[in-house]
Protein backbone atom coordinates (compact mmCIF):
# COMPACT_ATOMS: atom_id res chain seq x y z
CA UNK A 1 0.00 0.00 0.00
CA UNK A 2 1.44 3.33 -0.98
CA UNK A 3 2.02 6.05 1.56
CA UNK A 4 -0.91 8.39 1.86
CA UNK A 5 0.69 10.91 4.25
CA UNK A 6 0.42 13.58 1.58
CA UNK A 7 -3.32 13.10 1.32
CA UNK A 8 -3.72 13.06 5.10
CA UNK A 9 -1.94 16.41 5.34
CA UNK A 10 -4.06 17.81 2.54
CA UNK A 11 -7.22 16.69 4.29
CA UNK A 12 -6.15 18.49 7.44
CA UNK A 13 -5.50 21.65 5.45
CA UNK A 14 -8.91 21.37 3.80
CA UNK A 15 -10.54 21.10 7.25
CA UNK A 16 -8.65 24.23 8.26
CA UNK A 17 -9.88 26.01 5.14
CA UNK A 18 -13.46 24.94 5.85
CA UNK A 19 -13.38 26.29 9.39
CA UNK A 20 -11.52 29.40 8.28
CA UNK A 21 -14.20 30.23 5.68
CA UNK A 22 -17.06 29.90 8.17
CA UNK A 23 -18.70 33.20 8.98
CA UNK A 24 -19.05 33.34 12.77
CA UNK A 25 -22.65 33.09 13.99
CA UNK A 26 -23.92 32.78 10.42
CA UNK A 27 -22.73 29.76 8.40
CA UNK A 28 -24.17 26.30 8.93
CA UNK A 29 -23.77 22.95 7.08
CA UNK A 30 -20.34 22.57 8.61
CA UNK A 31 -20.68 19.00 9.92
CA UNK A 32 -21.80 17.65 6.54
CA UNK A 33 -18.87 19.39 4.85
CA UNK A 34 -16.40 17.85 7.28
CA UNK A 35 -17.66 14.31 6.69
CA UNK A 36 -16.70 14.29 3.00
CA UNK A 37 -13.21 15.80 3.24
CA UNK A 38 -11.29 12.55 2.67
CA UNK A 39 -13.58 11.45 -0.17
CA UNK A 40 -13.14 14.76 -1.99
CA UNK A 41 -9.41 14.91 -1.28
CA UNK A 42 -8.95 11.42 -2.67
CA UNK A 43 -11.05 12.15 -5.78
CA UNK A 44 -9.54 15.54 -6.64
CA UNK A 45 -5.93 14.80 -5.75
CA UNK A 46 -5.69 11.22 -6.91
CA UNK A 47 -8.52 10.04 -9.07
CA UNK A 48 -10.28 12.56 -11.26
CA UNK A 49 -8.93 13.80 -14.55
CA UNK A 50 -9.45 17.54 -14.20
CA UNK A 51 -8.06 20.73 -15.67
CA UNK A 52 -8.12 23.57 -13.13
CA UNK A 53 -7.06 26.13 -15.72
CA UNK A 54 -9.68 24.90 -18.19
CA UNK A 55 -12.62 23.82 -16.02
CA UNK A 56 -14.73 22.93 -19.08
CA UNK A 57 -12.11 20.88 -20.92
CA UNK A 58 -14.10 18.22 -22.82
CA UNK A 59 -11.70 15.48 -21.68
CA UNK A 60 -12.44 16.08 -17.99
CA UNK A 61 -14.09 13.65 -15.63
CA UNK A 62 -17.38 14.84 -14.19
CA UNK A 63 -17.92 15.20 -10.48
CA UNK A 64 -21.36 16.19 -9.16
CA UNK A 65 -21.96 17.05 -5.53
CA UNK A 66 -25.57 16.00 -5.20
CA UNK A 67 -25.56 16.80 -1.49
CA UNK A 68 -25.23 20.45 -2.41
CA UNK A 69 -25.38 21.57 1.21
CA UNK A 70 -21.77 20.44 1.63
CA UNK A 71 -20.57 22.91 -0.99
CA UNK A 72 -18.10 24.50 1.40
CA UNK A 73 -15.93 21.38 1.32
CA UNK A 74 -16.02 21.33 -2.49
CA UNK A 75 -15.15 25.03 -2.77
CA UNK A 76 -12.15 24.50 -0.46
CA UNK A 77 -10.96 21.59 -2.60
CA UNK A 78 -11.38 23.55 -5.84
CA UNK A 79 -9.54 26.47 -4.29
CA UNK A 80 -6.69 24.21 -3.29
CA UNK A 81 -6.56 22.79 -6.83
CA UNK A 82 -6.32 26.31 -8.24
CA UNK A 83 -9.66 26.52 -10.04
CA UNK A 84 -9.96 30.12 -8.89
CA UNK A 85 -7.92 32.71 -7.05
CA UNK A 86 -7.67 31.81 -3.39
CA UNK A 87 -9.02 35.12 -2.19
CA UNK A 88 -12.47 34.53 -3.63
CA UNK A 89 -13.39 32.27 -0.75
CA UNK A 90 -12.96 35.19 1.65
CA UNK A 91 -16.47 36.20 0.62
CA UNK A 92 -18.13 32.85 1.42
CA UNK A 93 -21.64 33.28 2.86
CA UNK A 94 -21.40 37.06 2.74
CA UNK A 95 -23.52 39.64 0.95
CA UNK A 96 -23.04 39.58 -2.83
CA UNK A 97 -20.81 36.49 -2.66
CA UNK A 98 -20.46 34.15 -5.65
CA UNK A 99 -20.06 31.28 -3.15
CA UNK A 100 -23.51 30.37 -1.85
CA UNK A 101 -23.90 27.81 0.91
CA UNK A 102 -25.36 25.34 -1.61
CA UNK A 103 -23.21 24.37 -4.59
CA UNK A 104 -23.35 26.83 -7.47
CA UNK A 105 -22.24 26.17 -11.04
CA UNK A 106 -21.21 29.82 -11.13
CA UNK A 107 -18.07 28.68 -9.29
CA UNK A 108 -15.36 27.42 -11.69
CA UNK A 109 -15.16 23.63 -11.38
CA UNK A 110 -18.69 23.11 -10.05
CA UNK A 111 -20.56 21.14 -12.73
CA UNK A 112 -24.10 21.52 -11.41
CA UNK A 113 -25.91 23.81 -9.01
CA UNK A 114 -27.46 21.62 -6.36
CA UNK A 115 -29.26 22.13 -3.09
CA UNK A 116 -32.57 20.41 -3.59
CA UNK A 117 -31.79 16.73 -3.08
CA UNK A 118 -32.22 13.98 -5.65
CA UNK A 119 -31.08 16.05 -8.66
CA UNK A 120 -27.42 15.12 -9.03
CA UNK A 121 -27.69 11.45 -9.92
CA UNK A 122 -30.12 11.76 -12.87
CA UNK A 123 -27.91 14.48 -14.33
CA UNK A 124 -24.86 12.27 -13.77
CA UNK A 125 -26.65 9.47 -15.62
CA UNK A 126 -27.19 11.85 -18.57
CA UNK A 127 -23.46 12.67 -18.68
CA UNK A 128 -22.55 8.97 -18.46
CA UNK A 129 -24.97 8.04 -21.24
CA UNK A 130 -23.57 10.77 -23.47
CA UNK A 131 -19.93 9.71 -22.93
CA UNK A 132 -20.72 6.05 -23.43
CA UNK A 133 -22.55 6.64 -26.70
CA UNK A 134 -19.72 8.85 -27.92
CA UNK A 135 -17.22 6.12 -26.93
CA UNK A 136 -15.38 8.58 -24.69
CA UNK A 137 -13.50 7.60 -21.56
CA UNK A 138 -14.68 10.39 -19.25
CA UNK A 139 -15.80 9.01 -15.89
CA UNK A 140 -18.75 10.36 -13.91
CA UNK A 141 -18.83 10.42 -10.10
CA UNK A 142 -21.78 11.59 -8.03
CA UNK A 143 -21.48 12.13 -4.28
CA UNK A 144 -24.75 11.73 -2.41
CA UNK A 145 -25.93 11.76 1.15
CA UNK A 146 -27.63 8.78 2.76
CA UNK A 147 -30.70 10.85 3.70
CA UNK A 148 -30.96 11.97 0.08
CA UNK A 149 -31.82 8.42 -0.94
CA UNK A 150 -35.37 9.05 0.31
CA UNK A 151 -35.94 10.98 -2.94
CA UNK A 152 -37.62 8.74 -5.54
CA UNK A 153 -35.77 10.44 -8.40
CA UNK A 154 -32.59 8.67 -7.24
CA UNK A 155 -34.23 5.27 -7.57
CA UNK A 156 -35.50 6.15 -11.05
CA UNK A 157 -31.91 6.95 -11.97
CA UNK A 158 -30.47 3.86 -10.25
CA UNK A 159 -32.87 1.64 -12.21
CA UNK A 160 -32.06 3.33 -15.52
CA UNK A 161 -28.27 3.22 -15.01
CA UNK A 162 -28.45 -0.49 -14.12
CA UNK A 163 -30.63 -1.26 -17.14
CA UNK A 164 -28.24 0.52 -19.52
CA UNK A 165 -25.09 -0.78 -17.83
CA UNK A 166 -23.48 2.60 -17.37
CA UNK A 167 -20.13 1.36 -16.12
CA UNK A 168 -18.60 4.83 -16.45
CA UNK A 169 -20.80 6.01 -13.57
CA UNK A 170 -19.92 5.80 -9.87
CA UNK A 171 -21.95 6.99 -6.93
CA UNK A 172 -20.44 7.53 -3.52
CA UNK A 173 -22.94 7.49 -0.67
CA UNK A 174 -21.80 9.50 2.33
CA UNK A 175 -23.26 7.24 4.99
CA UNK A 176 -23.09 9.44 8.07
CA UNK A 177 -26.35 8.15 9.52
CA UNK A 178 -28.08 11.48 9.95
CA UNK A 179 -30.58 13.40 7.85
CA UNK A 180 -32.38 16.71 8.14
CA UNK A 181 -34.55 16.02 11.15
CA UNK A 182 -33.30 12.81 12.66
CA UNK A 183 -31.29 9.63 12.43
CA UNK A 184 -31.59 7.95 9.06
CA UNK A 185 -32.41 4.58 10.58
CA UNK A 186 -35.30 6.13 12.54
CA UNK A 187 -36.71 8.24 9.69
CA UNK A 188 -36.59 5.87 6.71
CA UNK A 189 -34.36 2.90 7.36
CA UNK A 190 -32.94 1.94 3.99
CA UNK A 191 -30.49 -0.63 5.30
CA UNK A 192 -29.18 -2.73 3.77
CA UNK A 193 -28.80 0.01 1.14
CA UNK A 194 -26.11 -1.92 -0.72
CA UNK A 195 -28.33 -4.92 -1.26
CA UNK A 196 -31.14 -2.76 -2.62
CA UNK A 197 -28.87 -1.02 -5.09
CA UNK A 198 -27.05 -4.16 -6.21
CA UNK A 199 -30.40 -5.77 -7.05
CA UNK A 200 -30.79 -3.11 -9.75
CA UNK A 201 -27.63 -4.26 -11.49
CA UNK A 202 -24.92 -2.30 -9.73
CA UNK A 203 -21.61 -3.32 -8.18
CA UNK A 204 -21.66 -2.26 -4.56
CA UNK A 205 -18.61 -1.75 -2.33
CA UNK A 206 -18.38 -0.69 1.28
CA UNK A 207 -15.50 1.34 2.58
CA UNK A 208 -14.33 3.64 5.35
CA UNK A 209 -14.89 7.12 3.95
CA UNK A 210 -12.09 8.59 6.05
CA UNK A 211 -9.37 6.08 5.23
CA UNK A 212 -7.26 6.79 2.14
CA UNK A 213 -5.90 3.26 1.90
CA UNK A 214 -9.40 1.86 1.83
CA UNK A 215 -10.68 4.48 -0.58
CA UNK A 216 -7.79 3.74 -2.94
CA UNK A 217 -8.33 0.01 -2.72
CA UNK A 218 -12.05 0.36 -3.39
CA UNK A 219 -11.80 2.74 -6.34
CA UNK A 220 -8.98 0.71 -7.89
CA UNK A 221 -10.75 -2.58 -7.37
CA UNK A 222 -13.91 -2.09 -9.44
CA UNK A 223 -15.00 -5.23 -11.23
CA UNK A 224 -14.97 -5.01 -15.01
CA UNK A 225 -18.45 -6.32 -15.66
CA UNK A 226 -20.26 -3.45 -17.41
CA UNK A 227 -22.16 -2.37 -14.33
CA UNK A 228 -22.31 1.02 -12.65
CA UNK A 229 -20.50 1.22 -9.32
CA UNK A 230 -21.72 2.27 -5.91
CA UNK A 231 -19.44 2.95 -2.99
CA UNK A 232 -21.01 3.10 0.42
CA UNK A 233 -18.60 5.23 2.38
CA UNK A 234 -19.08 5.05 6.13
CA UNK A 235 -18.37 8.45 7.56
CA UNK A 236 -18.75 10.41 10.77
CA UNK A 237 -20.63 13.68 10.64
CA UNK A 238 -18.34 16.53 11.65
CA UNK A 239 -15.27 14.27 11.34
CA UNK A 240 -11.99 15.72 12.52
CA UNK A 241 -13.42 18.50 14.67
CA UNK A 242 -14.52 17.28 18.12
CA UNK A 243 -16.91 20.22 18.48
CA UNK A 244 -19.01 18.75 15.64
CA UNK A 245 -17.97 15.10 15.47
CA UNK A 246 -20.74 12.54 15.56
CA UNK A 247 -23.46 15.05 16.34
CA UNK A 248 -26.78 15.27 14.52
CA UNK A 249 -26.87 19.03 15.20
CA UNK A 250 -23.62 19.46 13.24
CA UNK A 251 -25.86 20.11 10.23
CA UNK A 252 -27.14 23.33 11.78
CA UNK A 253 -24.64 24.37 14.47
CA UNK A 254 -22.93 27.69 13.98
CA UNK A 255 -19.59 28.82 15.35
CA UNK A 256 -18.86 31.93 17.32
CA UNK A 257 -15.54 33.66 16.80
CA UNK A 258 -13.99 32.25 19.96
CA UNK A 259 -14.87 28.63 19.13
CA UNK A 260 -13.73 29.12 15.56
CA UNK A 261 -10.33 30.39 16.72
CA UNK A 262 -10.02 27.54 19.21
CA UNK A 263 -10.77 24.91 16.55
CA UNK A 264 -8.29 26.47 14.14
CA UNK A 265 -5.55 26.48 16.74
CA UNK A 266 -6.20 22.79 17.49
CA UNK A 267 -6.22 21.72 13.85
CA UNK B 1 -49.77 18.75 -35.30
CA UNK B 2 -48.05 16.12 -33.17
CA UNK B 3 -46.97 14.07 -36.18
CA UNK B 4 -45.76 17.17 -38.03
CA UNK B 5 -43.55 18.14 -35.10
CA UNK B 6 -42.17 14.62 -34.76
CA UNK B 7 -41.41 14.57 -38.48
CA UNK B 8 -39.48 17.85 -38.17
CA UNK B 9 -37.49 16.37 -35.27
CA UNK B 10 -36.82 13.24 -37.30
CA UNK B 11 -35.39 15.41 -40.09
CA UNK B 12 -33.26 17.30 -37.59
CA UNK B 13 -31.94 14.06 -36.06
CA UNK B 14 -31.02 12.90 -39.53
CA UNK B 15 -28.93 15.97 -40.26
CA UNK B 16 -27.52 16.47 -36.73
CA UNK B 17 -26.00 13.52 -34.85
CA UNK B 18 -25.99 15.51 -31.64
CA UNK B 19 -29.76 15.41 -31.15
CA UNK B 20 -31.32 13.07 -28.57
CA UNK B 21 -34.95 12.10 -28.05
CA UNK B 22 -36.27 10.86 -24.69
CA UNK B 23 -39.81 9.66 -24.03
CA UNK B 24 -41.58 8.90 -20.79
CA UNK B 25 -42.91 5.59 -22.11
CA UNK B 26 -45.40 7.15 -24.53
CA UNK B 27 -45.56 7.71 -28.27
CA UNK B 28 -47.25 4.61 -29.67
CA UNK B 29 -47.69 4.93 -33.44
CA UNK B 30 -45.78 8.23 -33.48
CA UNK B 31 -42.16 7.62 -32.44
CA UNK B 32 -41.41 4.26 -34.05
CA UNK B 33 -39.50 5.73 -36.98
CA UNK B 34 -37.17 7.75 -34.74
CA UNK B 35 -36.63 4.74 -32.50
CA UNK B 36 -35.79 2.46 -35.40
CA UNK B 37 -33.45 4.84 -37.15
CA UNK B 38 -31.59 6.36 -34.20
CA UNK B 39 -31.35 3.60 -31.58
CA UNK B 40 -28.43 5.27 -29.80
CA UNK B 41 -30.13 8.62 -29.53
CA UNK B 42 -33.66 7.52 -28.72
CA UNK B 43 -34.40 6.35 -25.18
CA UNK B 44 -37.58 5.18 -23.57
CA UNK B 45 -36.88 6.40 -20.04
CA UNK B 46 -39.73 4.42 -18.53
CA UNK B 47 -42.48 6.00 -16.48
CA UNK B 48 -40.00 8.18 -14.61
CA UNK B 49 -40.21 11.83 -15.57
CA UNK B 50 -37.94 13.27 -12.88
CA UNK B 51 -35.10 11.07 -14.07
CA UNK B 52 -35.98 11.85 -17.69
CA UNK B 53 -35.48 15.60 -17.17
CA UNK B 54 -32.33 15.00 -15.11
CA UNK B 55 -30.84 12.73 -17.78
CA UNK B 56 -31.80 15.26 -20.46
CA UNK B 57 -29.91 17.87 -18.43
CA UNK B 58 -26.78 15.73 -18.19
CA UNK B 59 -26.93 15.10 -21.94
CA UNK B 60 -27.39 18.81 -22.63
CA UNK B 61 -24.54 19.76 -20.26
CA UNK B 62 -22.31 17.45 -22.29
CA UNK B 63 -23.25 19.30 -25.48
CA UNK B 64 -26.34 17.52 -26.81
CA UNK B 65 -29.63 19.00 -28.00
CA UNK B 66 -32.40 17.06 -26.28
CA UNK B 67 -36.13 16.60 -26.86
CA UNK B 68 -38.30 15.13 -24.08
CA UNK B 69 -41.76 13.81 -24.85
CA UNK B 70 -44.83 12.92 -22.83
CA UNK B 71 -48.37 13.96 -22.01
CA UNK B 72 -48.23 17.53 -20.71
CA UNK B 73 -48.93 17.16 -16.97
CA UNK B 74 -46.47 14.27 -16.71
CA UNK B 75 -43.63 16.08 -18.45
CA UNK B 76 -44.17 19.45 -16.77
CA UNK B 77 -45.68 19.00 -13.29
CA UNK B 78 -44.28 15.68 -12.16
CA UNK B 79 -40.76 16.95 -12.78
CA UNK B 80 -41.26 20.67 -12.27
CA UNK B 81 -38.31 21.21 -9.96
CA UNK B 82 -35.99 19.41 -12.37
CA UNK B 83 -37.19 21.80 -15.09
CA UNK B 84 -36.61 24.77 -12.81
CA UNK B 85 -33.24 23.88 -11.26
CA UNK B 86 -31.56 21.67 -13.82
CA UNK B 87 -32.93 22.94 -17.14
CA UNK B 88 -33.78 26.60 -16.60
CA UNK B 89 -31.24 27.70 -14.00
CA UNK B 90 -28.51 26.14 -16.18
CA UNK B 91 -30.06 27.49 -19.41
CA UNK B 92 -29.89 24.14 -21.23
CA UNK B 93 -30.73 23.17 -24.81
CA UNK B 94 -33.78 21.08 -23.91
CA UNK B 95 -37.17 21.12 -25.61
CA UNK B 96 -40.15 19.82 -23.67
CA UNK B 97 -42.79 18.38 -25.98
CA UNK B 98 -46.07 18.49 -24.05
CA UNK B 99 -48.79 16.54 -25.80
CA UNK B 100 -52.51 17.17 -25.35
CA UNK B 101 -52.88 20.93 -24.94
CA UNK B 102 -55.95 22.11 -23.05
CA UNK B 103 -58.86 19.71 -23.29
CA UNK B 104 -57.63 17.70 -26.24
CA UNK B 105 -57.59 14.46 -24.21
CA UNK B 106 -61.34 15.01 -23.78
CA UNK B 107 -62.58 11.58 -22.73
CA UNK B 108 -59.44 10.57 -20.81
CA UNK B 109 -60.46 12.88 -17.94
CA UNK B 110 -58.90 15.71 -16.05
CA UNK B 111 -55.66 13.93 -15.02
CA UNK B 112 -54.67 14.22 -18.69
CA UNK B 113 -55.84 17.79 -19.36
CA UNK B 114 -53.29 20.55 -19.52
CA UNK B 115 -54.86 23.66 -18.07
CA UNK B 116 -52.06 24.92 -15.83
CA UNK B 117 -48.94 24.39 -17.95
CA UNK B 118 -48.58 27.99 -19.17
CA UNK B 119 -49.14 29.26 -15.64
CA UNK B 120 -46.38 27.15 -14.13
CA UNK B 121 -43.81 27.41 -16.91
CA UNK B 122 -44.13 31.13 -17.62
CA UNK B 123 -42.30 32.29 -14.46
CA UNK B 124 -39.21 30.15 -15.12
CA UNK B 125 -36.13 32.09 -16.21
CA UNK B 126 -34.73 31.31 -19.70
CA UNK B 127 -37.94 29.45 -20.66
CA UNK B 128 -39.62 30.05 -24.01
CA UNK B 129 -43.23 28.93 -24.54
CA UNK B 130 -44.34 28.14 -28.08
CA UNK B 131 -47.99 27.37 -28.69
CA UNK B 132 -48.62 26.71 -32.37
CA UNK B 133 -52.08 27.04 -33.86
CA UNK B 134 -51.77 24.33 -36.48
CA UNK B 135 -49.47 21.99 -38.34
CA UNK B 136 -48.09 24.66 -40.68
CA UNK B 137 -47.13 26.98 -37.85
CA UNK B 138 -45.75 24.06 -35.82
CA UNK B 139 -43.38 23.20 -38.68
CA UNK B 140 -42.30 26.84 -39.10
CA UNK B 141 -41.56 27.04 -35.39
CA UNK B 142 -39.61 23.78 -35.36
CA UNK B 143 -37.43 25.01 -38.21
CA UNK B 144 -36.77 28.26 -36.38
CA UNK B 145 -36.02 26.55 -33.05
CA UNK B 146 -33.40 24.27 -34.61
CA UNK B 147 -30.92 27.01 -33.79
CA UNK B 148 -32.41 27.94 -30.42
CA UNK B 149 -30.19 26.51 -27.68
CA UNK B 150 -32.21 27.34 -24.58
CA UNK B 151 -35.11 25.83 -22.63
CA UNK B 152 -38.23 25.57 -24.77
CA UNK B 153 -41.70 24.25 -24.05
CA UNK B 154 -43.95 23.39 -26.97
CA UNK B 155 -47.64 23.22 -26.24
CA UNK B 156 -48.83 20.60 -28.67
CA UNK B 157 -52.40 19.57 -29.44
CA UNK B 158 -52.94 15.99 -30.43
CA UNK B 159 -54.02 15.35 -33.94
CA UNK B 160 -56.31 16.59 -36.68
CA UNK B 161 -56.40 20.19 -35.53
CA UNK B 162 -58.15 22.63 -37.83
CA UNK B 163 -55.78 24.10 -40.42
CA UNK B 164 -55.66 27.88 -40.02
CA UNK B 165 -52.76 28.73 -42.31
CA UNK B 166 -53.12 27.61 -45.89
CA UNK B 167 -49.44 28.17 -46.54
CA UNK B 168 -46.22 29.00 -44.71
CA UNK B 169 -45.77 32.62 -43.62
CA UNK B 170 -42.91 34.71 -42.27
CA UNK B 171 -42.70 33.20 -38.76
CA UNK B 172 -40.89 35.38 -36.27
CA UNK B 173 -39.82 34.42 -32.77
CA UNK B 174 -41.77 36.32 -30.12
CA UNK B 175 -43.90 38.18 -32.67
CA UNK B 176 -47.65 37.82 -32.75
CA UNK B 177 -49.58 37.65 -36.01
CA UNK B 178 -52.73 39.55 -37.00
CA UNK B 179 -54.70 36.84 -38.71
CA UNK B 180 -57.89 38.83 -39.17
CA UNK B 181 -58.16 42.61 -39.01
CA UNK B 182 -61.10 44.33 -37.30
CA UNK B 183 -61.81 47.69 -35.69
CA UNK B 184 -64.28 47.05 -32.86
CA UNK B 185 -62.86 44.43 -30.53
CA UNK B 186 -59.56 42.55 -30.37
CA UNK B 187 -59.14 38.90 -29.44
CA UNK B 188 -55.67 37.75 -28.41
CA UNK B 189 -55.57 33.98 -28.68
CA UNK B 190 -53.15 31.08 -28.75
CA UNK B 191 -53.16 27.49 -30.00
CA UNK B 192 -55.72 25.53 -31.99
CA UNK B 193 -58.65 27.27 -30.29
CA UNK B 194 -57.98 30.20 -32.61
CA UNK B 195 -60.26 28.31 -35.00
CA UNK B 196 -63.16 29.05 -32.65
CA UNK B 197 -62.15 32.72 -32.52
CA UNK B 198 -62.24 32.97 -36.30
CA UNK B 199 -65.72 31.41 -36.45
CA UNK B 200 -66.87 33.72 -33.67
CA UNK B 201 -65.59 36.67 -35.69
CA UNK B 202 -67.71 35.51 -38.66
CA UNK B 203 -70.78 35.39 -36.42
CA UNK B 204 -70.03 38.79 -34.90
CA UNK B 205 -69.68 40.28 -38.36
CA UNK B 206 -73.32 39.39 -39.02
CA UNK B 207 -74.12 41.60 -36.03
CA UNK B 208 -71.96 44.39 -37.48
CA UNK B 209 -69.14 43.90 -35.03
CA UNK B 210 -65.63 43.61 -36.42
CA UNK B 211 -63.31 41.44 -34.34
CA UNK B 212 -59.57 41.54 -34.87
CA UNK B 213 -57.90 38.18 -34.20
CA UNK B 214 -54.29 38.02 -33.07
CA UNK B 215 -52.33 34.79 -32.86
CA UNK B 216 -49.83 34.92 -30.01
CA UNK B 217 -47.92 31.74 -30.84
CA UNK B 218 -45.09 32.68 -28.49
CA UNK B 219 -46.42 33.24 -24.99
CA UNK B 220 -42.98 33.87 -23.56
CA UNK B 221 -41.48 36.14 -24.66
CA UNK B 222 -44.75 37.94 -25.29
CA UNK B 223 -45.21 40.48 -28.07
CA UNK B 224 -45.93 43.46 -25.82
CA UNK B 225 -45.70 46.00 -28.64
CA UNK B 226 -48.39 44.28 -30.69
CA UNK B 227 -50.64 43.86 -27.65
CA UNK B 228 -50.36 47.56 -26.85
CA UNK B 229 -50.82 48.82 -30.42
CA UNK B 230 -53.78 46.57 -31.28
CA UNK B 231 -55.58 47.19 -27.98
CA UNK B 232 -55.71 50.92 -28.40
CA UNK B 233 -59.05 52.28 -29.63
CA UNK B 234 -60.90 48.96 -29.23
CA UNK B 235 -64.24 48.68 -27.45
CA UNK B 236 -63.14 45.48 -25.78
CA UNK B 237 -59.85 43.65 -25.18
CA UNK B 238 -60.37 39.88 -25.10
CA UNK B 239 -58.11 36.89 -24.50
CA UNK B 240 -58.90 33.33 -25.51
CA UNK B 241 -57.05 30.15 -24.60
CA UNK B 242 -57.71 26.50 -23.90
CA UNK B 243 -56.11 26.79 -20.47
CA UNK B 244 -57.27 27.62 -16.97
CA UNK B 245 -58.38 31.18 -16.38
CA UNK B 246 -55.54 31.76 -13.90
CA UNK B 247 -51.98 32.33 -14.97
CA UNK B 248 -52.15 31.69 -18.71
CA UNK B 249 -52.31 33.93 -21.76
CA UNK B 250 -55.14 35.99 -20.21
CA UNK B 251 -53.02 36.77 -17.19
CA UNK B 252 -50.00 37.54 -19.35
CA UNK B 253 -51.94 39.98 -21.56
CA UNK B 254 -53.57 41.54 -18.49
CA UNK B 255 -50.13 42.25 -17.06
CA UNK B 256 -49.20 44.14 -20.21
CA UNK B 257 -52.47 46.07 -20.33
CA UNK B 258 -52.27 46.85 -16.62
CA UNK B 259 -48.78 48.17 -17.03
CA UNK B 260 -49.05 50.10 -20.29
CA UNK B 261 -52.76 50.81 -20.84
CA UNK B 262 -54.15 51.07 -17.31
CA UNK B 263 -57.88 51.62 -17.00
CA UNK B 264 -58.81 49.13 -19.73
CA UNK B 265 -60.77 46.01 -18.92
CA UNK B 266 -59.51 42.66 -20.20
CA UNK B 267 -62.12 39.98 -20.73
CA UNK B 268 -60.54 36.53 -20.34
CA UNK B 269 -61.90 33.36 -21.92
CA UNK B 270 -60.52 30.20 -20.36
CA UNK B 271 -61.51 27.18 -18.31
CA UNK B 272 -63.02 28.09 -14.96
CA UNK B 273 -61.10 27.55 -11.73
CA UNK B 274 -62.81 24.33 -10.62
CA UNK B 275 -62.07 20.61 -10.75
CA UNK B 276 -63.52 19.17 -13.94
CA UNK B 277 -65.75 16.19 -13.35
CA UNK B 278 -67.20 15.81 -16.82
CA UNK B 279 -65.64 14.25 -19.88
CA UNK B 280 -66.45 14.30 -23.56
CA UNK B 281 -65.02 15.27 -26.91
CA UNK B 282 -62.90 18.40 -27.12
CA UNK B 283 -65.76 20.05 -29.05
CA UNK B 284 -68.25 19.14 -26.32
CA UNK B 285 -65.98 20.35 -23.52
CA UNK B 286 -65.25 23.66 -25.24
CA UNK B 287 -68.99 24.25 -25.40
CA UNK B 288 -69.36 23.53 -21.67
CA UNK B 289 -66.84 26.23 -20.86
CA UNK B 290 -68.17 28.79 -23.38
CA UNK B 291 -65.02 28.38 -25.46
CA UNK B 292 -66.82 27.47 -28.70
CA UNK B 293 -67.57 30.05 -31.38
CA UNK B 294 -71.19 30.55 -30.32
CA UNK B 295 -70.31 30.81 -26.64
CA UNK B 296 -67.59 33.32 -27.44
CA UNK B 297 -69.94 35.38 -29.62
CA UNK B 298 -72.76 35.40 -27.06
CA UNK B 299 -70.48 36.43 -24.21
CA UNK B 300 -68.94 39.23 -26.24
CA UNK B 301 -72.36 40.53 -27.34
CA UNK B 302 -73.61 40.52 -23.76
CA UNK B 303 -70.54 42.38 -22.62
CA UNK B 304 -70.83 44.99 -25.37
CA UNK B 305 -74.44 45.72 -24.42
CA UNK B 306 -73.40 46.75 -20.95
CA UNK B 307 -71.22 49.51 -22.41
Amino acid sequence: MENNTGLTNLAREIREDIIAAVVPNNSHHIGCSLSIVEILTYLYFKKLRIFPKEPKNPERDIFILSKGHAALALYCILQKKGFFKEKLLDTYDQDNSSFPEHASSGVPGVELSTGSLGHGLPVGVGFALSFKNDKKNNQVTVLMSDGELDEGSNWEAIMFAGQHRLDNLTIVIDLNGFQGYGETKKVIDLSPIGKKISEFGWNVYETDGHNFDELTKTFDGFEKNNRPNCIIAKTVKGKGVPYFEGKFEAHYMKLDQETKDKILSEL
Amino acid sequence: MRSAIIEEIYNLMKENGNVYFLTGDLGYDVLEKIEAEFPNRFYNMGVAEQNMIGVASGLALSGKKVFVFSITPFVTMRCYEQIRNDVCFHDLDITILGIGSGLSYGILSSTHFSLEDIAILRPLPNMTIFSPVDEIEARLGMRYFKNHHHPLYIRIGKKKEEIIYKQPYDFQYGKGVIIRPGKDVVIFATGPIIGEALSAADLLKEKNIEAEIINLHTIKPLDNDLIISESQGKKLIITLEEHGIIGGLGSAVSEVIGEYLPGNRVMRFGVEDKPINIVGSQTFLRKQFCLDSIGIMDTILKELKTY
